[in-house]
């Protein structure tokens, strides 16, 4: 509540006067001598004792109407979570109610449901009303009512769950909820939460509220956030095929807060044994990098995680992940038949001086294949291969979509016309003419996308344009083809094409140094990996974030395998690909155990970190973003349409203040006055 | 003289003024009488009864010359007195008797003014009076004369008369039942705060010592009206000194009934041992209680 004129206050003093009166009329009991007071105490006391109830009663009511005259003088109103109490027709409210993860903070989201009552409370009893909670999704709970009991116990039923939050998301939830409602009366969005700056950038703001709808905020994460380490993200490969994790897991730790700590401790644990401890530092609002390379891993899934010792918000210290250590398999190169010198030299180095390629290779010509072999192999590389027969053509066809994953490079033994009859089915380029630059000449590759997989490694680089390419096949994608990287004259030079279930890369140039300099460039190696481990890899993140959704593969077995969720509970709900595999949402941080009857497994679901960011939202950018007016931290957006004078004026709640003072005074008139007359009439 | 002027005289707040109680008795009583002559009630004188032989050093003027002009013989008209009576007037003199409340006359100095005038009256009769002054005791007793000069005694004792102590008077009219052995009229005059019950024993043990029994009932108005313009008092016993937080308006239709039933008791407990009963108030004339008086005394 408000006061336009608080000066007025000033006339509380007047409360003195009545107070006064009674107490010098009380103090100033003359004292009388009386013949005999036999008779006197005959008369029951207790009417005298009613009397000096009715005096105070009497007092009472002249206190109160003097008070409420004041308060009326001082013209209250009610704004924010008040401003629905108006003399308009009932409106609609929505109830946003934040159960982010970042709610969790100790009393934080009881407070918010407590303000969500007393926000209930204040609403008009005709009131339509809909509670929804929110973090980065909204759910409704209870759409337009005016039952508040009922809103009160979906309020009472609700506790903070594990995702970031999304304001926006939520807003946009509650105006699509109140277009629902038909009302003459005012729309209003009654937002509760912390008002943590993650959940809305003014950058990315692309929502505003219409203009008949008020927003009211109520924040219940105080001024003054608490410190918080956290650990954001791991970087990690989730599948390895040697013993060793040879590359570098990344860890990020940040500290959000405004003080420098010291002495974090990161402690790596796999399969609950601790690997490896680390003690960090970091400066206020510092991010850092842990790394952890060349431990042993188990065969199979491991679970692991990395945890803080920092004594802060816990649900963000610990950090969870599989890492699963698999046998790799066998793939097949398969080359021209008549050379005086291997092509595909330059290939098997590279494929040999790693073994934690998701294959072991084997060379072979294109005349020694034998077709019916070729589903022993997971992988096939038609390296400048040649003509091949219909046989094998059609054995990598089948291989192909049953899944099988093929890499092909042209060459200087590649026709075109054989290419295409051979590989009609499976290439997801039809090749054209073959293109030589003149001597001295090169063509670049360009048009690399480097957010596929094969590239990625090369994003910060830049360094792919650095081949030289001399000679390279024309040809045109299919349909359904995906071009990863071009020549200059917007040839393809990569494409990627599904065929069934597998999946076919072809390049257009060689993998050989006979049509470019690539084998000759430190970009071969990874090149060639990153194809190879593309084409090898399933998809197996080494962990999930919140709200995604993974699949659980019935691998080997006849069904998919029965899940617990972290908290111990066996999951009932999800649902099912064509194929039969489980599709699962994760909604807990943890392990998903995967009830696999020959091995179980792990997925590993982690929380947004960005959610340990308790810095406030700037209200200002805030509300001028939302409602595309100027706000403040608590309720001023409700009204923020009219002025203080204005919504005084609307309500008019000194006009019913001095009401009810006028009945108080007759009352008081009409008490002194029947005392007087039996005073008479006695 | 008119008899405005002379009952006039009677008024309790002009009598105040009088220093003199004899001086007060007389103007009453004189005034009284005066005004009499109005009234229905036929006065009283000596009454004769007998001739006898004259004897030297008889008074000459009791001679009956009518009877000696008819008979030539020496006849003194014998004349009975009106009365020998004695008359004890006893005066309650408890703390509560100094109570005034809007006059200038107390309880206790109406109840002088009555006796004295009425002892005026009554020597004036030839009877004789005496005074009894009591509290929560007898402490002050003038036996019953008929001298010259008794008036002033009687006067005297009354004037000294001053309120205190607490009242027991059926205590007291037990006590005084014994002390007055010789027959005669007992008046009292006083607030009778005490039992009807206990009074009737202390009247009917008066009334077996042969006395004839006059109760003047002696209250301020305020006594009975209760009627007070403060909203609120504390009220202090005038005998016992107890205070007690009053609200005049919630407590005076109670207090009046209660004090109706005290009068009512007082008068039935008179009239059931013959005691001539009259209420009075000190804003009362005299001359209602003398007349109240004689007019009873005129029907014995």
């Amino acid at each position: 509540m408000s006061f336009l004129t608080p000066l007025f206050f000033l006339g509380v003093a007047a409360l003195a006067a009545p107070i006064l009166v009674h107490l010098v009329r009380r103090t100033r009991a003359r004292r009388v001598q009386f013949p005999a007071l036999v008779f006197v105490r005959q008369v029951p006391q207790r009417t005298i004792r009613r009397r000096t109830l009715h005096n105070l009663l009497l007092l009472l009511l002249r206190c109160l109407a003097i008070l409420l005259i004041v308060i009326a003088f001082t013209r209250p109103f009610f704004s924010g979570g008040s401003a629905a109490k108006d003399n308009t027709a009932a409106g609609a409210t929505v109830i946003l109610l934040d159960n982010s993860l970042s709610m969790r903070r100790e009393g934080m989201f009881a407070e918010a449901q407590r303000r969500a009552e007393t926000a209930l409370d204040d609403a008009r009893n005709d009131e339509q009303i809909a509670l929804v909670s929110f973090d980065k999704r909204y759910t409704v709970l209870n759409r337009f009512i005016a039952d508040k009991n009922r809103v009160r116990l979906g309020i009472s039923g609700l506790s903070a769950g594990w995702d970031g939050t999304d304001y926006e998301q939520a807003l946009r939830g509650a105006e699509s909820l109140l277009g629902e409602i038909e009302t003459t009366g005012p729309k209003r969005i009654v937002l509760i939460s912390d008002f943590q700056m993650p959940g809305w950038t003014s950058a990315g703001a692309t929502f505003k509220l219409s203009n008949n709808t008020q927003l009211t905020t109520l924040d219940v994460g105080g001024n003054n956030p608490p410190p918080n380490v956290a650990i954001t993200n791991v970087e990690a490969r989730g599948v390895v095929f040697g013993q060793k994790y040879l590359d570098n897991l990344v860890v990020h730790v940040n500290n959000f807060s405004d003080t420098p700590k010291d002495h974090v401790q990161v402690d790596f644990q796999i399969n609950d044994q601790t690997v490896e401890k680390r003690d960090i530092s970091l400066n206020s609002r510092d991010s850092r990098v842990v790394e952890f390379t060349g431990f042993n891993l188990n065969e199979g899934a491991n679970r692991c995680t990395v945890e803080i010792i920092a004594g802060d918000f816990a649900p963000d210290n610990r950090f969870y992940f599989t890492l699963r250590r698999e046998t790799p398999k066998q793939a097949l190169i398969i080359e021209g038949a008549s050379r005086g010198r291997s092509d595909s030299l330059h290939l098997q180095s590279a494929l040999t001086t790693n073994d934690d390629l998701p294959f072991t290779f084997a060379l072979k010509s294109a005349g020694s294949v034998d077709p019916a072999s070729i589903s022993d192999y997971a992988l096939v590389v038609l390296n400048d291969a040649g003509p091949i027969s219909s046989a094998l053509a059609d054995t990598l066809a089948k291989f192909v979509n049953a899944g099988g994953q093929m890499i092909v490079s042209t060459g200087p033994h590649t026709q075109a016309d054989t290419f295409n009859n051979s590989l009609q089915q499976i290439a997801p380029a039809t090749l054209r003419e073959a293109v030589q630059t003149k001597a001295g000449e090169s063509v670049a590759t360009t048009e690399v996308k480097f957010d596929h997989p094969i590239f990625e490694v090369f994003q910060e680089s830049g360094r792919l344009a650095a081949a030289n390419v001399i000679g390279y096949f024309r040809s045109e994608p299919r349909a359904n083809a995906a071009v990863l990287a071009r020549f200059e004259d917007g040839s393809p030079a990569l494409v990627e094409g599904r065929t069934g279930k597998g999946r076919v890369l072809l390049f257009t140039s060689s993998l050989g140094p006979s049509w470019n300099d690539l084998p000759l460039t430190p970009l071969y190696l990874p090149f060639i990996h990153q194809m190879v481990r593309y084409a090898g890899t399933r998809e197996a993140n080494a962990w999930y974030g919140l709200g995604q959704t993974f699949t659980v593969g019935k691998r080997q077995e006849q069904s998919p395998p029965a899940i617990d969720t972290p908290g111990g509970a066996r999951l009932s709900e999800s649902r099912s690909t064509p194929d039969g595999d489980l599709l699962v949402t994760a909604r807990e941080p943890g392990f998903y155990r995967l009830r696999y009857s020959s091995q179980p497994d792990f997925a590993a679901v982690n929380i947004d970190g960005a959610e340990g960011d308790f810095t406030k939202i700037n209200f200002g950018e805030f509300m001028a973003g939302v409602t595309g007016g100027a706000g403040s931290a608590e309720g001023a957006a409700a009204n923020r349409n009219l002025s203080d004078e204005q919504v005084e004026g609307r309500q008019r709640v000194w006009w019913s203040l001095l009401l009810v003072a006028l009945l108080l005074l007759l009352a008081e008139s009409f008490l002194a006055r029947r005392t007087k007359m039996v005073k008479m009439i006695g | 003289m008119t008899s405005t002027t002379a009952t006039r005289f009677l008024d309790p707040e002009l009598l105040a003024r009088v220093g003199s109680l004899e001086l007060l008795a007389r103007a009453v009583v004189e005034g009284f009488m005066s005004g009499l002559h109005r009234s229905p009630y036929t006065g009283f004188s000596t009454e004769f009864t007998e001739y006898r032989q004259y004897n030297a050093g008889d008074d000459l003027r009791y001679l009956d010359w009518r009877l000696l002009a008819r008979t030539d013989r020496y006849f003194i008209k014998k004349y009975r007195a009106d009365t020998n009576t004695q008359c004890h007037l006893l005066v309650d003199t408890s703390a509560s008797m100094n109570y005034a409340h809007e006059t200038s006359v107390t309880k206790l100095q109406y109840a002088q003014f009555l006796a004295a005038s009425l002892a005026y009256l009554l020597n004036r009769q030839q009877d004789a009076v005496g005074l009894v002054a009591f509290a929560d005791k007898v402490h002050t007793h003038v036996p019953a004369r008929n001298r010259t000069g008794h008036m002033r005694t009687i006067f005297g004792n009354l004037s000294m008369l001053e309120a205190g102590g607490e009242t027991h008077l059926a205590e007291s009219l037990h006590q005084l039942a014994e002390i007055l052995t010789r027959r005669g009229i007992v008046v009292i005059i006083s607030d009778f705060y005490d039992q009807a019950e206990r009074l009737q024993e202390a009247f009917q043990h008066l009334r077996f010592k042969g006395h004839d029994l006059v109760a003047f009932h002696v209250l301020d108005q305020n006594e009975l009206d209760f009627n007070f313009t403060e909203p609120v008092l504390l009220l202090e016993d005038a005998e016992t000194l107890e205070q007690m937080p009053v609200l005049p308006d919630v407590v005076m239709s109670g207090y009046r009934e209660r004090m109706r039933q005290h009068v009512e008791d007082m008068r039935r407990c008179a009239a059931a041992n013959h005691v001539d009963y009259e209420m009075l108030t000190t804003k009362q004339s005299l001359d209602f209680a003398l007349f109240s008086f004689l007019s009873r005394r005129a029907g014995k």
